[in-house]
């Protein structure tokens, strides 16, 4: 059964410009203008942006699947949809288009402080093969 | 969900409930990005999407089936379901129907699958869920949909928090 409890291990997977300077060469475009996006969209004193593709059956660097951390004050006294809503209308243009699927991680400042654990990405079942 | 939201969503489906015969869809309220199925029946049109997710206290849409999914994301919804006792919803397969995999986007307005609908109300993904899970809201959703969590009675012994 697929372990459904937060590890306190970092998140799994290529760690992508981390708080605090990227690391040279990290990512590609598509990351990057994640990273750029939400930025611009939401403030956040932590964001990290974790490209899963290579384990959702694509080739390493696919930027099809990614997952964000967004640590924000902007989330302050907004239910979970919101916050979520909030990324996607930050991320709308690559919703549409190349980025697939997005797990979403949206505290406040203080949330992110008492607890920063993260849940780790599901396995992929390969649903994704059978995209157009 | 604050309160006032969700009047104004029961108000807005009641009165699409009661809609007019041979209101032409063209008037249904305009969604960005992918068009409404043509004709007055598709599986993907908001009427179509909005009888689904009435169907059932609890309805999923997911990739495959809650006995084979297809996607981790879906299968971390039908394993917290599990979890919580509830066997009994509706779940589709979006897979099988791309008409439907979209209108549902349109209809939440959200671009990702697996969707959770509770009471016919758009509660969010895999990652909202498992949050619910975690932080016991999902125990007193199902609570307020007369589905008892068999985590209560896991927990029949220990405080609440």
């Amino acid at each position: 059964a697929t372990p459904l409890s937060c590890s306190a291990s970092p998140m799994r997977g290529p760690l992508l410009a981390a708080a605090g300077g990227a690391m040279p060469g990290a990512g590609g475009a598509l990351a990057r203008t994640i990273r750029a996006k939400l930025t611009a969209a939401l403030q956040p004193t932590y964001l990290e942006v974790r490209d899963d593709s290579s384990r959702h059956g694509g080739p390493p660097g696919a930027e099809t699947h990614f997952g964000v951390l967004v640590v924000s004050g902007r989330f302050a006294g907004l239910p979970l949809l919101q916050r979520h809503r909030l990324v996607h209308e930050a991320l709308r243009a690559e919703l549409a288009g190349p980025l697939h699927a997005l797990q979403v991680t949206a505290r406040t400042p203080e949330q992110w402080q008492s607890d920063p654990r993260v849940p780790p990405a599901p396995p992929c079942l390969g649903g994704s093969k059978r995209d157009p | 969900m604050r309160a006032a939201v969700r009047a104004g969503w029961r108000i807005g489906a009641a009165a699409a409930l009661r809609g007019r015969a041979g209101r032409p869809l063209s008037q249904a309220a305009g969604e960005g990005g992918g068009a409404e199925s043509g004709g007055g029946g598709g599986s993907g049109s908001r009427e179509a999407v909005e009888r689904l997710v009435r169907e059932h206290p609890v309805v999923v849409f997911m990739k495959g089936s809650p006995a084979q999914p297809l996607c981790g994301f879906s299968n971390a919804v039908v394993q917290i379901l599990r979890l919580h006792g509830v066997e009994d919803y509706r779940a589709h397969d979006v897979l099988q129907d791309p008409d439907l995999r979209q209108g549902i986007k349109n209809y939440s307005n959200w671009p990702t699958i697996p969707q959770v609908y509770l009471n016919g109300e758009f509660v969010g993904g895999c990652d909202i869920l498992l949050q619910m899970h975690q932080n016991g809201d999902l125990v007193e959703e199902l609570k307020k949909l007369g589905i008892r969590s068999a985590l209560l009675d896991a927990e029949k012994d220990q405080e609440k928090k």
